[in-house]
Order: structure tokens, then C-alpha cells, then sequence
């Protein structure tokens, strides 16, 4: 394995050379910048040792990776191959991929596709999360099998087709119908079906197999064509982890490139592709301007149709693929106006179209809403009497808004996309994302430096809302997303600690790191991987510093199994920082108690400069003395749960708090006492007055008394 | 109440009436004795009518004191075997007889006067006593409580 990476040196110098933007996170993107460059002096000690043909490598789980060797032909969409030695095994050769740190990968197809052979799809061997010294940080490696056929190659004007069209049934589809069956059995979507993303899995170009489909959000790398009419105006990052069907349209898409040799309509912009397909139909756009092979008309044609329902399914490939007949489907069932609606110049035949012109020009498309233009043009150019009634429906609203016309405005413009095209993304004013993609369009809006702002306007105006009402019939994966936008917006609306868009983000992508900027370079995906990383951290962050912001405390809240409700509430009021305290050890306490590891030393001593305030829990001096003594000897074992329990002994709190109370209370009747005493001067003044004539008086009698009977006494005796 | 005060009046004047009566009596049946005790407790009756206080506690000093002063000159008197009018007056104006029953008197009213100081200064070096005593306690419990105690009573007290 090492020597073929070490053949592959030169080549994979110049591709390296003509491709700088490769090795930065984000794609060359807004984040690449910085990291693009070569690795500076002091990143060579992080990147591992130096082979002994001077390449340098990194040893990532059973696999090392060496950083100079790139394997340009196993790029995956935006993710770069590198040749890779197996440890391990001796058999196979592998190559790692590195996926971005700045975009989510998809933990539902790497568990599936992990150690699993299927035939069809590359072997995924392993993955690692690892420190990257290109990127300077670390992220998701993928450990892929190499294909042994290498890319399939699409065939120029000049060359010969790889495949022959004759042989794309067995060649082609059947392995990768294997892999959306299996994949369909899980309810998963592979989403990232593409010319450039298939490979010979045989050296004899018997079988494909597709690449990697789980270093990015679903449909990222999918050029625009690939995408179904409804999810192609979402951005690329919210196209959605859509279902089984949108992988069928991508296949009929495949299956037309590989036919004509090139990748279809490459010759027209992403908007020239969108208004061609959204006038005319997926198959018609494509078959208008390429020459199909005869043979591909009918799969393609199956495949390509707009309408999910009546796209074909496994039963007609199979037909297919045996040389039998399936029914004919229609090439295009969107309703074309006998007149057009004109938009910002532009004329707009169908409802789809119109849509996707109303989003593109969002601040011009209330006039014709307003004055009723779009809604007459749905009565007589459509005769689309229910779109016409729901608009209408939809005005009426504005007319109840509040205050904020200005957005309610935007809500109808929003809601009037969402009537002319209720299967496609939600948009609201330059966001555009299907509902099944928000996660991934909010992780990639908050990692490029968009912000969540775009994000939470949709869910504070409930457009969403709007979306799930015009879905027809019952469907349980609408269900389910309808249930996981409830939390969102809950989420969203609640402004503390834990929840906000933060929550928002690792509750839909399960796979984010989290982005606090604590631990952000660590690219902390699960819970246990939390505190290894504040860990770190800890060895140098500021005195006043909480080790728990609102991107962990979300991220805790989601990832932990635990309830943290509780904490989560506590910490809405930081300005009771014995609560807040409390709070905040809790949670790492209990994610240790959870998730170990039993020695955090840096970060217990961190929590324990910061448990000042959480010991005035205790009211008593000398119970307080006893925990801030105790602090450093606990810190010193790293223990948080015990630096807790420290804090937290239920019957000791219970105990100080009685005693407390009763304190106070003695106090103030003491208090009170010595008010009363030190306020009856006059008082006692006057009592003593009364008190002493009475005492005179019976004093003056008394011995009157004595007198006469001692005299007569004398006198007797 | 005004039934109260008529009452009180009542038997006020009844034992005003009493005391006249008994005078009348003793005028009758033993004059020099009722010289002697006229004479004698000249500054009782005087107190009687001058104090005016709830209680008549001044009068009642005065009295004890003086009626124990004329007290031996009333058994004295007793004990000669004819009693006369002469004797008594005789008796009742030497000069020591009368500053010994004037001087009781006197003693009484002194008795009156210091009585309520001396009173007002045991209570108050009780009270002092009893701050000195709540004062410490509370300083305890700041030792063992701290400053959260004196917030939290005013914290309580607000």
C-alpha cells in the first residue's frame, strides 16, 4: 500500500499543486482561506512521523495517512482522497477521505455503510474523527476500500463509452438498485448518485459501485440536474435527506450521462437548468437538448418523471433490465398556463416556475400578490381554483396582521411560493431549504458565516407550518418532521442557555460537532468526546471563563441520555450564580458519571476556581471552610462528579438550610428584643414610677404595721 | 364606666363618711386620744388632701411613717391610768414628740420621693443587661453564619 502511494507521489504533487483550495476546510469557502496554505513549521510535529520516503503521514485508528499523497481520482464531491495504509490488514488497499469540518456528515449512513460489504457501494472500512494537520484541526475521516475498477470514466466526443449502452442495465443499475433496496429497507436515502461518483468495483469493469455519499449533507455535491424539480431550488446544503425516489431520479439522470457521454445541460447555467426543467419537465429539458441513446429513452423517461408517485420503481427497472414492457408515464404533468404571468420582466407559464421567479424576486412579487394579479392569473390562466382560493385565503391574513406589516409581507409572499409549489423547499427571503434539510442549511448558514438568522425568521414566522398544511394525504415521514419542527420551534423561541438555534442545530444534525469555540477544533460529534475536549480547553482558558456556554449546553441537552431540563432551567438566570454554578457542574458532572473519563484534572480545576459561588449553597462559615477546603484535594483527583456531590449533599443543604432559618429567626427576635429595650426608655421610666410609689407605699405600711405590733408586743411582755 | 366612676365615688364617700364617724366616736369616747392622733397626724391628713394621684400612694407613705411615729405616744398614753385632755396636750407638744411623728412623716415622704429612681435604675441595668446578653447572642451568630444572615434578615425584613 505504501509503495503504491509512493508511485502516486507525482502525480498527486501537481494535482495538490493545482488545486490549493483541496486541503482548507469548507471547500474552498469562506473558512478555506487561511488553511489552504501549506502547513507551517510547527504543524509538521502534529502531523505525525515522516515515512521513510519522506512523505509525511499521520496515523489515524488502524489506518496511516499520508498527507502528500492525494488520490485526485478518488475525490468525492468535496471531499479529498488520500492514499492510506491499512495497519492492520494486509490484504485490500485503502485510501482515507477527509471530509470538511466546516459541513456535517451523515451519521446514519456511516453506521450502515461501516464494515458492511454491499454490492453496489465502496466498502466503508472505518471512520475517524482526527486531528487533520492541513486543516490545523481536526475532523471526519472516512477509510474507504479502493474500487479496483478506478473511476468510471465518462466517455468524451472523442472516446469510446466505458460502459456500453447495452450493458448499462447489469453494469449499472443492478448494483445500484442492491444499493438503494438496502438502503430503502432502512428508510435511507444515498443522495449522492452522480457520474462523477461511480466506480468500477472489478477490474474486469463488470460492476459499479458508487462512492462515498456520507462526508457531506445529503445532495451537497450533486450538480444541479441530478436534483428532482421540487428539491433543485433549495440551496445545495438544504436539498434534504429526501427518500428512495429522489435517488431513482438521480439514477435516471446517471444513466443519461453515461449515455450521451457528458453530464446533461452542462452547456446551460443552474438557472437555465431550473426554468427548462420547471417548463418543460425533467425528461423533456434533457431529451430537448441531448441526444439519448434509444435504448436509455424509456428508463430515463421513467425515471425522470416529475411526479414522485408515478416515477419508476424497482419492479420497473427489473422490467427493464429482463427486456419487458412497463407502462408509459407522463413526461410532464405540470399544468401549463394558456397565458403567461409576468414577473420582473420575465413570463411564467407554470405554478413551479412562477414560484421559483417569485423567490428569486422576492421584493417584486408582492405587487402582483396584493393587487390580485397572481390570483386571477390561477383562475383563468390555470383554472386552478383551490391555489386561487388559498391565496386569497392568504391575503386575508395580511389584512389581519399587526403592527409588523413589513413582515407579514414577506410571510405571504412565503406562503404564496409554498401554494404554487408545495413540494418544494421552504423559502423565505434568499433561504431556501426543504424542511427535510434545515438542519444541514442551518449548520452550513452558521459555519460560512451566514449566521442562524436566516433560520430562525422561518421557524419565528412558523412558515413551516404553512408547508406541513399543504401536504396532501398522510405520509410518516412528514409526520415525523412535523413532530421534530415542533421542537425547533420551541427551541427557537426559548432565549436561554440550551435551547436557541444551537439546540436547533444539534437536535436535526446528528453528526454535528460541536461548535462552541471552546471545542470547536477538537470537532466534538459525540458526547463522550465532550470532555477529553474541555479537557484541553482547560489547560487554558481564563479564570473567568464558564466551561459551559450555550453551544455545549445545547449540545449536552441533545446528545446526553440524561434529562438536563433542570439545569437547563436553572441557568435561564445567570445572575444567581449560586444556581447557575450548580447548574453547570451538574451537567458536566453527570456527562462524566455518563461518559467518563475518570480523571479530568485541568477541567476540575477550572470548575473548581469557579465554584465560589456554588459553595455559598452553605449559609454556615464553618461548612463552607470545610468545602473550599476539600475543593482542591477533589480537583486534585479530577473527579467532577465528586466536586458535585461536594456542593450537593441533599442531607447536609437540608440540614444548613433548617439551621439557617432558624438563625435568622433567632436573630430577629433578638433584634427585635433589643429595639423593644433600647426604644421603652420613657416607658420604663414611668413604670418604674408607678412601681416605685406602689413599693413606697407598701413599704410605708409595712412598717407602720411593724411598729404598732412591736409595740404592743413590748407592751405586753 | 360612669357606672364604675359612681361606684368608686360611692365608696369613696363611704369611707369618708367612716373615717368622720369614727373620729365622732373617738371624740366622744376618748378625746385625748383623738387629740393626740389629730394632733400627730396632722401631715397624713394634710397628704390625704393634697394628693390627688390614682391610688393616693404619696398619702399612704406619709401616713405609714407617721402613724408609726405617733403610734408609742398613742400607748403611752393608753398606759396612764386617767386619761385627761391635759395630759395628752401636755404630752402631744413637747417639741421631741412632735419632730419624732412630724420627722416619721417626713421619712415617709422621702420614702416617696426616692423609691421611684431607685426603681427606674434597677430596670434599666436589667434592660442594658439583657441587650449586653441579646447582642452577644447575635454576635454568635454572625460568627457561625456570616454576612448571609444579616442580608437575609434584611433581605426578610424588607
Amino acid at each position: 500500500m505504501a509503495e503504491q502511494a509512493e508511485d502516486q507521489e507525482q502525480d498527486v504533487s501537481k494535482s495538490a499543486v493545482q488545486q490549493p483550495a483541496m486541503d482548507a476546510p469548507g471547500g474552498g469557502g469562506p473558512v478555506a482561506a487561511e488553511s489552504s496554505e501549506e502547513p507551517e513549521a510547527g504543524d509538521e510535529a502534529k502531523a505525525g512521523v515522516e515515512s521513510p520516503s519522506g512523505n509525511r503521514s499521520v496515523e489515524i485508528g488502524n489506518f496511516r495517512v499520508f498527507m502528500d499523497l492525494r488520490l485526485a481520482e478518488f475525490d468525492m464531491g468535496h471531499c479529498k482522497a488520500y492514499s492510506a495504509d491499512n495497519l492492520r490488514r494486509n490484504e485490500g488497499s485503502a485510501f482515507a477521505i477527509v471530509a470538511d469540518p466546516a459541513l456535517p456528515t451523515r451519521f446514519d449512513l456511516i453506521n450502515f455503510f461501516t464494515g458492511v460489504h454491499l454490492a453496489g457501494q465502496i466498502d466503508l472500512l472505518d471512520s475517524e474523527i482526527a486531528h487533520w494537520p492541513p486543516f490545523g484541526r481536526k475532523t471526519m475521516v472516512l477509510f474507504y476500500e479502493k474500487p479496483k475498477g478506478g473511476r468510471v470514466a465518462v466517455k468524451s466526443e472523442k472516446k469510446k463509452l466505458a460502459i456500453d449502452e447495452h450493458d448499462l442495465g447489469s453494469v449499472v443499475v443492478e448494483p445500484l438498485m442492491n444499493v438503494l433496496q438496502a438502503l430503502g429497507e432502512k428508510g435511507l436515502a444515498h443522495r449522492n448518485i452522480r457520474a462523477s461518483n461511480l466506480f468500477f468495483a472489478d477490474p474486469l469493469r463488470e460492476k459499479v459501485a458508487l462512492g462515498d455519499c456520507a462526508g457531506g449533507p445529503p445532495g451537497y455535491d450533486q450538480p444541479l440536474v441530478y436534483e428532482t424539480t421540487a428539491r433543485m431550488s433549495a440551496d445545495p446544503a438544504g436539498r434534504g435527506i429526501g427518500n428512495g425516489t429522489d435517488d431513482l431520479y438521480a439514477l435516471g439522470v446517471l444513466l443519461a450521462e453515461l449515455g450521451i457521454g457528458h453530464l446533461p445541460l452542462n452547456k446551460l447555467s443552474d438557472q437555465e437548468i431550473m426554468d427548462l426543467k420547471l417548463s418543460k419537465g425533467s425528461f423533456q429539458a434533457i431529451a430537448s437538448q441531448e441526444r439519448l441513446p434509444l435504448i436509455l429513452i424509456e428508463p430515463v423517461r421513467g425515471l425522470l418523471c416529475d411526479d414522485p408517485e408515478e416515477r419508476w420503481g424497482f419492479n420497473e427497472l427489473n422490467a427493464w433490465i429482463d427486456g419487458r414492457r412497463t407502462k408509459p408515464v407522463q413526461a410532464n404533468s405540470e399544468k401549463r398556463a394558456a397565458r403567461s404571468q409576468n414577473l420582473s420582466g420575465r413570463d411564467y407559464y407554470t405554478v413551479r416556475a412562477l414560484a421559483q421567479g417569485m423567490a428569486k424576486n422576492w421584493v417584486a412579487s408582492l405587487a402582483p400578490l396584493r393587487d390580485g394579479t397572481i390570483e386571477i392569473w390561477l383562475r383563468r390562466g390555470l383554472a386552478d381554483n383551490d391555489r386561487a382560493k388559498a391565496l386569497a385565503d392568504a391575503m386575508r391574513q395580511l389584512q389581519w396582521a399587526g403592527a409588523d406589516k413589513r413582515s407579514a409581507e414577506d410571510v405571504l409572499i412565503a406562503r404564496a411560493i409554498l401554494i404554487m409549489d408545495p413540494s418544494g423547499p421552504v423559502r423565505f427571503k434568499g433561504f431556501s431549504s426543504m424542511v427535510d434539510g434545515f438542519g444541514y442549511m442551518l449548520s452550513y448558514d452558521v459555519q460560512h458565516g451566514r449566521g442562524p438568522q436566516r433560520f430562525a425568521d422561518v421557524v419565528v414566522r412558523d412558515v413551516p407550518a404553512f408547508w406541513f398544511g399543504r401536504q396532501e394525504g398522510f405520509s410518516p415521514e412528514v409526520h415525523r418532521l412535523q413532530q421534530l419542527y415542533k421542537n425547533l420551534r420551541y427551541y427557537i423561541q426559548q432565549q436561554s442557555a440550551g435551547y436557541g438555534y444551537e439546540r436547533c442545530l444539534y437536535a436535526t444534525v446528528r453528526n454535528q460537532h460541536c461548535l462552541s469555540p471552546m471545542v470547536e477544533q477538537e470537532f466534538v460529534v459525540e458526547i463522550s468526546q465532550l470532555l477529553p475536549a474541555l479537557e484541553i480547553a482547560a489547560a487554558e482558558a481564563s479564570e473567568d471563563t464558564w466551561p459551559v456556554d450555550r453551544h455545549i449546553a445545547a449540545f449536552i441537552a441533545t446528545r446526553l441520555e440524561d434529562d438536563v431540563e433542570g439545569q437547563l432551567m436553572a441557568m435561564q438566570n445567570p445572575s444567581d450564580e449560586v444556581e447557575y454554578s450548580r447548574a453547570i457542574i451538574s451537567m458536566l458532572a453527570i456527562v462524566q458519571w455518563r461518559h467518563g473519563p475518570d480523571n479530568l484534572q485541568n477541567l476540575s480545576h477550572w470548575v473548581a476556581r469557579l465554584m465560589e459561588p456554588a459553595v455559598k449553597v452553605f449559609h454556615s462559615k464553618a461548612r463552607r471552610e470545610r468545602v473550599e477546603n476539600e475543593i482542591p484535594k477533589l480537583a486534585k483527583r479530577g473527579n467532577l462528579v465528586e466536586l458535585y456531590n461536594l456542593i450537593n449533599d441533599e442531607q447536609e443543604r437540608r440540614k444548613d438550610q433548617s439551621e439557617f432559618v432558624e438563625a435568622v429567626a433567632e436573630y430577629s427576635e433578638a433584634e427585635s428584643e433589643v429595639f423593644d429595650l433600647e426604644s421603652s426608655g420613657p416607658a420604663r421610666l414611668e413604670l418604674a414610677e408607678k412601681v416605685g410609689q406602689q413599693a413606697a407605699a407598701f413599704a410605708s405600711t409595712m412598717i407602720a404595721l411593724l411598729t404598732v405590733s412591736a409595740l404592743f408586743l413590748m407592751h405586753m411582755f | 364606666m360612669a357606672r364604675g366612676k359612681k361606684q368608686k365615688g360611692g365608696r369613696s364617700a363611704f369611707s369618708g363618711l367612716s373615717v368622720i364617724a369614727s373620729a365622732v366616736l373617738l371624740f366622744m369616747v376618748a378625746l385625748p386620744t383623738f387629740i393626740t392622733l389629730t394632733v400627730g397626724l396632722l401631715p397624713s391628713m394634710a397628704a390625704f388632701m393634697f394628693d390627688r394621684s390614682p391610688g393616693r400612694t404619696m398619702a399612704r407613705c406619709v401616713f405609714g411613717l407617721n402613724f408609726s411615729g405617733v403610734a408609742p405616744y398613742i400607748l403611752e398614753l393608753w398606759q396612764i391610768p386617767a386619761q385627761t385632755v391635759g395630759g395628752a396636750t401636755q404630752q402631744i407638744f413637747q417639741p421631741l414628740a412632735l419632730s419624732i411623728m412630724y420627722g416619721a412623716a417626713g421619712l415617709g415622704w422621702l420614702l416617696y420621693l426616692a423609691m421611684p429612681p431607685i426603681v427606674a435604675n434597677v430596670l434599666n441595668l436589667s434592660a442594658q443587661r439583657r441587650v449586653g446578653e441579646l447582642r452577644k447572642t447575635q454576635r454568635g451568630l454572625i460568627k457561625t453564619w456570616g454576612d448571609s444572615l444579616i442580608k437575609e434578615v434584611d433581605r426578610s425584613g424588607n
